[in-house]
């Protein structure tokens, strides 16, 4: 008995030296940027000059500042248009819509079906400055194809990252990350037997029907799963839209991740930065804590 | 033991991935009406078109001497751009230092995560599931909000414009994911075949390197993959922490000539359309050859990037 707890504690001892290395590499890389981030949102820490080499306790001058800030408030109703226009309007409808459509044409043999299913994955596994780069292009006002598309159709051309900014890197989102939820619901509705369509159908069950008895319940569960997910990936969106408007014109399309990120690298402001970067973590942790809660209670 | 799914946000999301990208769709029933057949397809070409015109834009405007932002077939078909990125742009250099860079990360990722996995596994405490949750919650912090405070610590700690910064960032960065995927696998393998071995009286480090390494094989091809494929296109931890020219990566290089020879007049679409082919060279590798362990690994990522 006594053997056997001291054999358990000394391999417990063994495996947490095992741990170790990953250990080290989480704390200096995901805890220490915390810390650091807390720390120097009391200072006045710079970029440059006097204040990056001694950085003064403001105490909490930066979240006064912050709180006052009418650019944040700017910033923070752009973030949440943002959120709602790509992640919870485009790659979350879109990708249900997309899940449904190829669910329903791979029932009924259509052989065009995976050529579709890959097309949406190519454009979320390209890097995202990629698909920055590619909307650039598309978005391009004298010979971009999107423009280009429109003069066929005898639409005038539109001027999208110059007038309608935050429509412009919402489409390209929308795009870049469809394809998540279309994979979470395509995933589900593979659990449903096509023969309980195939009853329902010779019962008489309209398509609506069939759909609202059948698919919904199995979506239903995983949907607020699925829309907290996407909403936490988009609430950090940077590259794409800095490669897209920066953020301009006219402060239109900056989002929470850019400010920090302009505040601490353009404005030499890394205090105020970090505080940015501190409330954005906050934010994001009170998303994860829910989202982990939910996804316990369905396990 | 519900430990393993108790604190997991994985599990429902991975399963249903798992589902999505290696169960065999339903066989077909019922056959198409033709109207059906055409509404159907009709929404496939949009989709499809809305999906791959920016690709297909790519592909030949890497492949057109006079490319533009306007989607054809290449004008004057040449592969000049791809010379000049090489003789102008120093790519040969980037791509060596890419290459570096993202197989020192695959390296040290493969060693640490076949530790922590296999500790994590075989821990035995009454509150293990807190470690789980732990390394789960910080795998939801979005790298975007930790760029200004790892560019500073970085900075303080002499991290920067070193590769060994960078290399120990990429790693960090795919460690929580890939420590909870090796220890799934490290948890079907029976506990009996090291015990077996140190009653043979094999060390526990070698039991674990010769006994249950190899039965954790296709764990560690898929986390030796993710981290490649992470480090070869993250691209954030570059910009922050390199300025040096000789020490620059794929992804800042392609970052830079984006904001240099992107001005929204005078753009050199062709050139960088051929670093961008390049740059999704091994990406597009890995997903033809590997989708399903692909798609697994980038869907466990909530970051945005």
């Amino acid at each position: 008995m006594a053997v056997a707890a001291r054999g358990r504690l000394g391999r417990n001892r063994l495996y947490l030296a095992g741990l170790s290395p990953a250990a080290f590499l989480l704390a200096l890389f995901f805890v220490g940027p915390a810390l650091w981030a807390i720390g120097s949102s009391f200072t006045n820490r710079a970029l440059v000059g006097l204040d990056a080499a001694n950085p003064r306790f403001v105490g909490l001058d930066n979240y006064a500042r912050l709180f006052s800030d009418p650019d944040f408030g700017r910033v923070i109703l752009n973030s949440v248009i943002f959120v709602i226009g790509s992640a919870i309007i485009g790659q979350f409808v879109l990708g249900l819509l997309l899940a449904l459509l190829l669910d329903y044409a791979q029932r009924r043999g259509f052989l065009a079906t995976s050529l579709v299913y890959a097309a949406v994955l190519l454009a979320w596994v390209n890097p995202t400055i990629i698909a920055g780069f590619l909307w650039v292009a598309m978005f391009d006002f004298y010979n971009g194809s999107l423009n280009a598309g429109l003069h066929v159709v005898g639409a005038p051309p539109v001027n999208w990252l110059g007038q309608g900014p935050m429509l412009a890197v919402i489409i390209a989102n929308t795009w870049r990350g469809t394809a998540f939820t279309m994979l979470i619901f395509l995933g589900a509705l593979r659990t449903i037997p096509s023969d309980i369509y195939e009853a329902a159908r010779v019962d008489g069950a309209s398509a609506f029907r069939r759909f609202w008895d059948h698919t919904l319940p199995i979506l239903r569960p995983i949907a607020a799963l699925t829309l907290l997910s996407v909403t936490m990936a988009t609430f950090g969106t940077f590259i794409l839209i800095q490669t897209l408007t920066n953020g301009g014109p006219a402060f239109q399309t900056e989002v929470i991740a850019l400010y920090a990120f302009h505040e601490a690298f353009q404005n030499h402001a890394v205090g105020y930065g970090s505080t940015i970067s501190v409330v954005m973590l906050a934010l994001n942790l009170a998303f994860a804590v829910v989202f982990l809660r939910w996804s316990r209670a369905r396990a | 033991m519900t430990a393993v799914t108790a604190a997991t946000g994985r599990t429902t999301v991975d399963e249903l991935a798992r589902r999505a990208t290696t169960e065999p769709p339903p066989r077909p029933k019922a056959r198409a009406g033709p109207l059906e057949w055409i509404l159907v397809h009709i929404a496939f070409l949009v989709v499809v078109a809305f999906f791959l015109v920016p690709f297909l834009w790519l592909l030949s405007a890497a492949f057109d001497a006079k490319a533009s932002a306007y989607i054809q077939f290449p004008v004057e078909p040449t592969i000049m751009n791809f010379v000049k990125i090489f003789t102008e742009h120093d790519f040969a250099r980037v791509l060596a230092n890419s290459v570096f860079v993202a197989v020192a990360t695959m390296i040290l990722v493969v060693f640490t995560v076949s530790l922590a996995g296999y500790s994590l596994s075989r821990l035995d405490l009454r509150r293990k599931d807190w470690i789980t949750y732990a390394v789960l919650l910080l795998q939801t912090m979005p790298i975007s909000a930790t760029m200004v405070p790892i560019y500073g610590l970085a900075r303080q700690l002499g991290l920067r414009n070193s590769y060994l910064g960078l290399i120990l960032i990429h790693a960090a960065i795919e460690l929580p994911f890939l420590i909870w995927l090796m220890k799934g696998f490290f948890d079907s393998i029976p506990r009996h075949l090291e015990e077996a071995a140190w009653l043979d009286g094999r060390s526990k480090f070698r039991a674990l390197i010769e006994i249950v390494l190899p039965l954790a094989r296709p764990g560690l091809g898929i986390a030796a993959g993710l981290a490649f494929l992470s480090a070869w296109a993250e691209v954030l931890m570059v910009i922050i922490l390199i300025d040096q020219d000789n020490l620059k990566t794929v992804p800042l290089a392609f970052y830079e000539a984006m904001r240099t020879q992107g001005g929204y007049t005078e753009v050199q679409y062709g050139v960088i359309a051929a670093m961008a082919v390049i740059y999704l060279l091994p990406v597009m590798v890995v997903f033809f050859a590997a989708r399903r362990l692909m798609v697994r690994g980038l869907m466990s990522s909530t970051r945005g990037l």
